[in-house]
């Protein structure tokens, strides 16, 4: 199974939406879901350094910092470094299903901006184990992650 | 019995070592988090936990471990590679990948125990090169730059004892491994003494009116139209002009494949098969090692009647640079 | 400090090599580096005819040395390389390992060249204990990594150093000939046109600046390596001998102002105006100072 696309109306509907509640509302998702798992790495290095991340077909952008305690989001602004692809391409990478330097030679994954801030965060995702990642998430959670990229995966 | 087509699979971390012990290498090998190899990029790469980790889980699967030391020790800052040493030799690792003499001799002296192979970066492409690191510090195995030909490979395996491991796939350095220093002609920093070719800090991609542009400190490598391929931002995958003309003129973006040339590679005796890409994803080495270890098991049963699977070359052409790939030197020609 | 000729990197056609080192014997250079480092297909010149020329300018007195090739790919480059090290007359300049397993066991002192990437004293050490009796460094070294090297106690005080101090970098091998690339041939085919391109091939970016040369397998820096105006800091971190690297045309000029500046005849502030006529690309001495080998900082 492939995963779906995003559906045109609601893509629409997203592309409408303001970039500061969605940041706030990624930053909010990211905590829960993302960060126990992330919490172990050594954020130092990255920690006040502004991400935007661009979901092409959505027309979304999320802007967000790191630090110590989890994601921060903030108000539009200039970004260190920006991250662009589409929603479904995204959402492989954080299943672990395609591997971001085959994306990036088929034009399907853009980093501009810092580079080594960019795949300094790329190579530290990786790191983390999916297992891991999704044993910290709450309430069933994980186990819907974990199918997702088993069925994405047939 | 002496070592034939072992598959070597590269880990630039725990998920991705993990991924290539579960997908059937016979070894992996990588690094730590510094200048003391050849993929010093930054988050990727082992530190002592997640080393130790690393070895236990390989080892439970009867899996060796290799760790690249391959870069060169420079005088203010050798004792970092003699401390690299050391942790290899205390850590239980099955061997080290070493470029440079004077590491090799030092490791010799202190650690006689430890296995040591010769690092691809060491540029030896002679069985006199290979025999001299025989002869001074045993090196067990050596790592052939990707410059000869197939024919050229073998007169070398029949003239030392020391076991030939090759590049089976990945990314493809044009140039001679170790004799490359155009990484820092533009930028500052190389592969022999920073450990990384076209480093993170030196790179920038933009999307311009004109197309996606490449540049290394400001040098333009490359602009891709939105339909074109892309590859590393290494000056050897560059577009340029000479004589009037743009084109590649070093080499199109493009991985080496050498798969359909395993019979032969296993009738010369080649002791191992290294795929290349600690800087790639888990994802890349979970596909790219189940690919290569169904070939090789493929090649063991029936040398005569082994015929590449198109399903498998098409899984690997997908994660080649430029969705290509080349035999490189190993087929005349491409010279 | 002494001047050396380092080898002719590109091809040229036999009568103008000839001339080229019948000119050298009365250029004001002390040693003269003769062989065909970059390709085993550049054959106008076999190596009974370097052995003659090593003579002829032996006689003329200056210090010979025969480099050997950098890339050693077949049985025939081997029995090339035996042949070279095993004549015996004159020093060797070792560019790969196998050179120096050769020379080593047989004894002679050597030269140990650019390729062999001695980046730490050990190695360096090494290559004295095996009988380099000079060393040059790989080019990309930066002065004070050069400094830490000689201050070292594993390397031995009398082994000289020389410096690649003039003339287009050579910053890669490989299997692939570019210049018969260029000319959609195959290196087997390669129709020798290297003879073509006496200074190499300019390579510039989509943005037209000279970035790279192509010569055959090998890859220069479009710009030259130009280190006459720190003619001051080179004394002081204890360098014996000064690398200029041949070009096709002014190469007996270039020598005259190395040597005028070495006997002090010239001020080093002075040189870049007198260079900058006879290099065939712009300078650059961004490696000396550890930088991007192609900047450059005017003194």
């Amino acid at each position: 199974m492939k995963l779906p696309n995003f559906p045109k109306p609601l893509a629409r509907f997203v592309s409408t939406l303001p970039s500061w509640p969605a940041s706030r509302a990624f930053a909010a998702a990211g905590n829960l879901l993302a960060w126990p798992a992330l919490r172990e790495l050594d954020w130092s290095h990255v920690a006040g350094r502004r991400f935007r991340v661009q979901v092409s077909d959505l027309g979304l952008k999320l802007y967000f910092t790191v630090h110590a305690n989890g994601f921060r989001a903030l108000h539009n602004g200039l970004a260190d470094v920006t991250f662009t692809a589409t929603a479904q391409d995204f959402a492989r990478l954080a299943l672990r299903l395609e591997d971001p330097d085959t994306l990036f030679f088929n034009r399907r994954l853009l980093i501009e901006g810092d580079t080594n801030l960019g795949l300094s965060v790329k190579n530290m995702l990786d790191a983390v184990e999916l297992e891991t990642a999704a044993a910290g998430m709450p309430a069933g959670m994980g186990r819907v992650v974990m199918k997702l990229r088993h069925l994405a995966q047939r | 019995m002496p070592a034939l087509l072992e598959l070597i699979c590269p880990a630039g971390s725990l998920p991705a070592l993990k991924a290539a012990v579960d997908n059937g290498a016979d070894g992996v090998y990588l690094g730590l988090k510094d200048n003391t190899n050849a993929r010093n990029f930054a988050g990727l790469n082992f530190d002592a936990k997640s080393l130790t980790e690393g070895i236990r889980y390989a080892h439970n699967k009867g899996v060796k471990v290799l760790m690249a030391l391959n870069t060169y020790p420079q005088p203010d800052t050798v004792s970092r590679w003699h401390q690299a040493v050391d942790t290899a030799a205390t850590s239980g690792l099955d061997a080290i990948i070493l470029a440079d003499p004077g590491l090799m001799a030092y490791a010799r002296k202190v650690h006689p125990n430890l296995r040591l192979h010769l690092s691809v970066q060491g540029s030896a492409t002679s069985y006199e090169a290979v025999n001299f690191y025989r002869e001074r510090f045993g090196i067990q195995r050596a790592v052939l730059p990707r410059v000869l030909s197939l024919p050229q490979v073998e007169n070398v395996v029949n003239n030392t004892d020391v076991e030939i491991e090759l590049f089976g796939f990945g990314g493809l350095c044009v140039m001679v491994e170790g004799r490359c220093l155009l990484s820092s002609y533009a930028c500052g920093d190389s592969p022999n003494t920073f450990g990384a070719c076209s480093p993170g800090h030196a790179v920038r991609w933009q999307q311009t009116p004109k197309g996606m542009e490449t540049r290394l400190n400001g040098v333009l490598i490359d602009r891709y139209a939105d339909d074109e391929k892309a590859g590393y931002p290494t000056l050897c995958k560059g577009r340029f002009d000479v004589q009037g003309e743009t084109y590649y003129a070093l080499e199109e973006p493009t991985s080496l494949n050498s798969m359909e040339m395993l019979p032969e590679m296993a009738r010369i005796g080649i002791a191992a098969i290294k795929i290349e890409g600690r800087q790639r994803s888990p994802a890349y080495v979970a596909q790219v090692t189940q690919v290569w270890r169904a070939a090789i098991d493929a090649v063991k049963k029936d040398q005569a009647a082994f015929k590449p699977n198109p399903a498998w070359m098409a899984q690997l052409n997908k994660v080649s640079e430029g969705s290509m790939s080349t035999l490189g030197a190993y087929y005349r020609p491409w010279k | 400090m002494k001047l050396s000729l380092g080898p002719l990197l590109y091809y040229w056609s036999r009568e103008d090599t000839l001339a080229f080192y019948e000119e050298a014997a009365n250029w004001p250079v002390d040693s003269i580096y003769l062989g065909e480092t970059v390709c085993s297909r550049r054959h106008l010149l076999r190596l009974s005819d370097w052995l003659e020329l090593a003579e002829k300018l032996t006689a003329a007195g200056k210090e010979v040395v025969l480099a050997t090739q950098t890339l050693i790919e077949s049985e025939s480059d081997l029995k090339a390389l035996r042949k070279l090290v095993a004549d015996g007359r004159f020093l060797v300049e070792a560019n790969e390992w196998g050179a120096v397993r050769l020379l080593a066991e047989k004894g002679a002192p050597f030269v140990a060249g650019p390729a062999l990437n001695a980046y730490n004293p050990d190695t360096l050490g090494l290559l004295a204990e095996l009988g380099a009796k000079r060393w040059v460094p790989p080019v990309e070294m930066p002065r004070d990594m050069i400094m830490s090297m000689l201050a070292s106690p594993a390397v031995p005080e009398a082994l000289e150093t020389e410096l690649f101090a003039y003339g287009r970098l050579p910053l890669a091998f490989s299997a692939r000939c570019f210049t018969a690339r260029r000319y959609n041939l195959q290196k087997d085919d390669c129709q020798f046109r290297c003879l073509d391109h006496p200074d190499g091939l300019t390579m510039r970016t989509r943005e037209s600046e000279d970035f790279l040369t192509l010569n055959g397998i090998q890859t220069q820096s479009a710009k030259v390596m130009s280190l006459a105006h720190r003619v001051d800091e080179l004394r002081a971190a204890g360098i014996d001998l000064l690398r200029l690297s041949p070009q096709s045309r002014h190469m007996g000029r270039v020598v005259e102002v190395f040597r005028t500046l070495l006997e002090g005849g010239l001020a080093a502030s002075a040189v870049p105006e007198k260079l900058d006529k006879l290099m065939p690309g712009q300078p650059c001495d961004g490696y000396w100072l550890g930088e991007a080998g192609m900047a450059y900082h005017p003194m």
